[in-house]
């Protein structure tokens, strides 16, 4: 029947996952948290960052240097985040709120068509992979890719980081302030704008360091940041919209029913399980585990 | 003054409008539906529209059909029945094309086939292999491709030679992988092969296999046939080389993927040792059309041609075949005319479309092989061949 030994690598398998799927998902619940709209082109910052990792390992670093591409790469999509919310997103911050959730989700809808048709355009349709040097790891029973250790590590490290960032920097105090009311740290003389500017560049970064992490684990092309897009709003949903322990937890929780799922019921139905929590979770949770019921104004 | 002005306007529209009329009738439209992005095989998308292009520029060059330049309309299938069927309506509709062909995935050649016999327009399916597509045995289903039958017949021979006893089939959840699935089942049980077969199923939107390839794993199998297409195929053979399934285990893939010059860029490390179907033996020699076709396509890609741009390039040439010696590019008189001629295409062999019994009707097979690749960046002309299958 099921060995222990299939069952602690589907365990592991699970979480390792999970942690990946939940750095996407930390990028669309940050720049909810602050900004208050969804990002709906988080998939296309996502495959921005997995041709960028590509290239330079590809064209200019080498496989050796894989590890310095990923934070380049992360870099370029926050510079490419912070252009898109000074020259799309700002304007619409100056309007009433009523309109701006229409007009954010008609901007990132269409950042979505021009980057997936720029990306075909540009590279063609054809995968890419940027390889990887590392050898296959032994996690307990379970044989690794190296690359996707090294995603994993690379992300918890981020994680941690953004946590480090939000919980003990000014800046992180002035971003979590704007979170729970922009009008509040307008009148303490915070530019609510420039804390605009950084969570959507922070949080398209996250997206995009995702995507340069799991280039060589899952290949580089135009749809790439699809799944992984629909496995962070999962998430965002099972773990709260705006919470992010919720998201590292959802996270982990998605790669864990998904991969048991998969090994243990019916693999045809992998994707089933992660909705089939996201339908209970809004039936008996609708905020979501670490979610906390909105206040309107 | 201002109805002067509205009458000039009604002039001139009129006179676009019978321009552009005037300009349609000059040329012969055809449709080509293929997979150009995700979850579809962009890949094997990509060549059999290089095919097509080519065969448009080629027929055109040397004078069109009857005086009338073909002209292609090329849509993205997306690898999906619903993009599918909007594409053929959309070229039926709008385009006014005579034919479509195309089809990598069997689900958008089936799914476009129950639309297509109320629309009266024609499919040609150049590598969409699923039974339904001519079982069903529609008037306006075409195909110029391996059925699931002889796919799965050319491996149970493999097996044999072989001498393997446990099989996984790990494929997708389409009318491909299932198609398969359930005809290997079959032969198994009227063949007596006597084999243990696992059947792991999938996603074809997953990116991750490896609670999949963990159970095939566990079953220990003699052979993994990956029946994945685009990037599961690609991301099956990595990840279950990393849980140290390849290349302790062989593992056959189930179309010619590994012959694109992507895989070698894919599976450098990975993709030595690797089994495959091929539809087209290097060793054979092409038509004289085939060899022209050839020559174009290196001259414009350098690189060789392989099967995907050949039957695209073939479906082309047989549809401009069929227009000018059928009595004219009317829907109808094209069916009447592939049904009843002999057409030459890319093989030396003479291509037909009789309206035979089962899955061969309207249905040309090309001969289907297992290749193997048995050393690092191998040239797919070079691999070894391991089984030659001819239908019976």
């Amino acid at each position: 029947m099921f060995s222990t030994e299939l069952i602690v690598q589907t365990f592991i398998s699970g979480v390792m996952i999970g942690v990946l799927y939940a750095l996407m998902a930390l990028g669309i619940t940050f720049i909810y948290s602050i900004m208050r709209m969804i990002n709906w082109a988080m998939g296309e910052f996502y495959m921005i960052g997995s041709y960028l990792q590509y290239m330079l390992v590809a064209l200019l670093l080498g496989p050796d240097l894989w590890w310095l591409a990923i934070p380049i790469s992360a870099t370029g999509v926050f510079a490419l985040g912070i252009a898109v919310q000074w020259g799309l997103l700002k304007p619409i911050f100056r309007k009433p709120p009523e309109t701006r959730d229409d007009y954010a989700t008609v901007v990132t809808l269409a950042l979505l068509l021009l980057f997936r048709s720029l990306a075909t355009g540009i590279a063609g349709p054809n995968q890419f992979t940027p390889g990887s040097n590392l050898p296959v790891i032994m996690v307990g029973p379970m044989p690794l890719a190296g690359a996707r250790v090294a995603a994993f590590v690379f992300a918890l490290v981020a994680l941690a980081l953004f946590w480090g960032v939000l919980r003990y920097t000014w800046y992180g105090l002035a971003l979590r302030a704007a979170s729970q009311s922009r009008v509040g740290v307008q009148t303490a003389g915070i530019d609510v704008l420039g804390i605009d500017r950084m969570a959507f560049g922070i949080g398209v970064a996250l997206a995009g360091l995702a995507g340069a992490l799991l280039a060589p684990v899952f290949l580089v092309f135009p749809t790439d940041g699809l799944v992984t897009t629909v496995k962070g709003f999962e998430i965002v949903v099972i773990g709260g919209l705006g919470s992010i322990p919720g998201a590292l937890i959802a996270g982990i929780l998605l790669g864990l029913i998904e991969s048991f799922g998969a090994a243990f019921i019916d693999s045809a139905y992998q994707n089933i399980y992660g909705f089939l929590l996201v339908l209970a979770i809004l039936v008996l949770r609708p905020t979501g585990l670490f979610g906390e019921r909105g206040r309107e104004a | 003054m201002k109805r002067r002005g509205l009458l000039w306007a009604g002039v001139l529209a009129t006179s676009f409008g019978a321009w552009g009329v005037s300009a349609r009738a000059q040329d012969i439209n055809v449709g080509l539906i293929v997979p150009l992005s995700a979850p579809g095989d962009a890949t094997g998308g990509q060549l059999i529209r290089r095919g097509a292009e080519l065969a448009v520029d080629m027929v055109n060059q040397q004078g069109g059909v009857g005086g009338k330049k073909l002209k292609l309309f090329v849509q993205d299938s997306q690898g999906t029945p619903q993009a599918g069927v909007a594409a053929y309506r959309r070229l039926v509709t709008e385009d006014k094309v005579v034919a479509v062909p195309g089809f990598f995935h069997s689900s958008v050649a089936i799914a476009v086939n129950e639309v297509a016999k109320e629309m009266g327009v024609p499919t040609i399916s150049v590598q969409a292999s699923a039974s339904d597509i001519t079982a069903k045995h529609y008037d306006i289903a075409f195909r110029t491709h391996a059925v699931d039958p002889v796919r799965v017949s050319t491996w149970m021979e493999f097996i044999k030679q072989k001498g393997y006893k446990k099989v996984s089939l790990v494929a997708e959840t389409t009318d491909y992988g299932i198609g398969l699935t359930e005809e290997t089942i079959a032969q198994n049980k009227s063949g007596k092969f006597g084999l243990d077969i696992q059947k792991v199923t999938f996603d074809n939107k997953a990116t991750d296999f490896t609670p999949q390839l963990l159970q095939v794993k566990n079953f220990k199998p003699d052979l993994v046939i990956n029946i994945g297409v685009g990037q599961p195929l690609d991301l099956i053979v990595d990840q279950a080389t990393t849980i140290g399934l390849l290349p302790n285990t062989p593992m056959l893939i189930s179309y010619d993927a590994p012959t694109r010059p992507q895989w070698w860029k894919l599976h450098e490390k990975d993709g030595s040792g690797i089994y495959f179907i091929a539809y087209y033996s290097p060793k054979s020699p092409l038509s004289d059309i085939g060899q022209a076709f050839a020559k174009a396509y290196r001259d414009k890609y350098k690189e060789d041609p392989v099967y995907g741009a050949l039957n695209g390039f073939g479906a082309i040439e047989i549809l401009a075949q069929a227009i000018k010696n059928g009595g004219g590019a009317e829907p109808k008189a094209i069916v009447k005319a592939l049904e009843s001629g002999t057409y030459k295409s890319w093989p030396t062999a003479p291509v037909t479309f009789p309206r035979a019994d089962g899955v061969y009707w309207h249905n040309w097979v090309p001969p289907v092989l297992i290749l193997h690749y048995t050393k690092p960046l191998q040239d797919w002309k070079e691999a070894e061949i391991v089984v030659q299958y001819s239908k019976k």
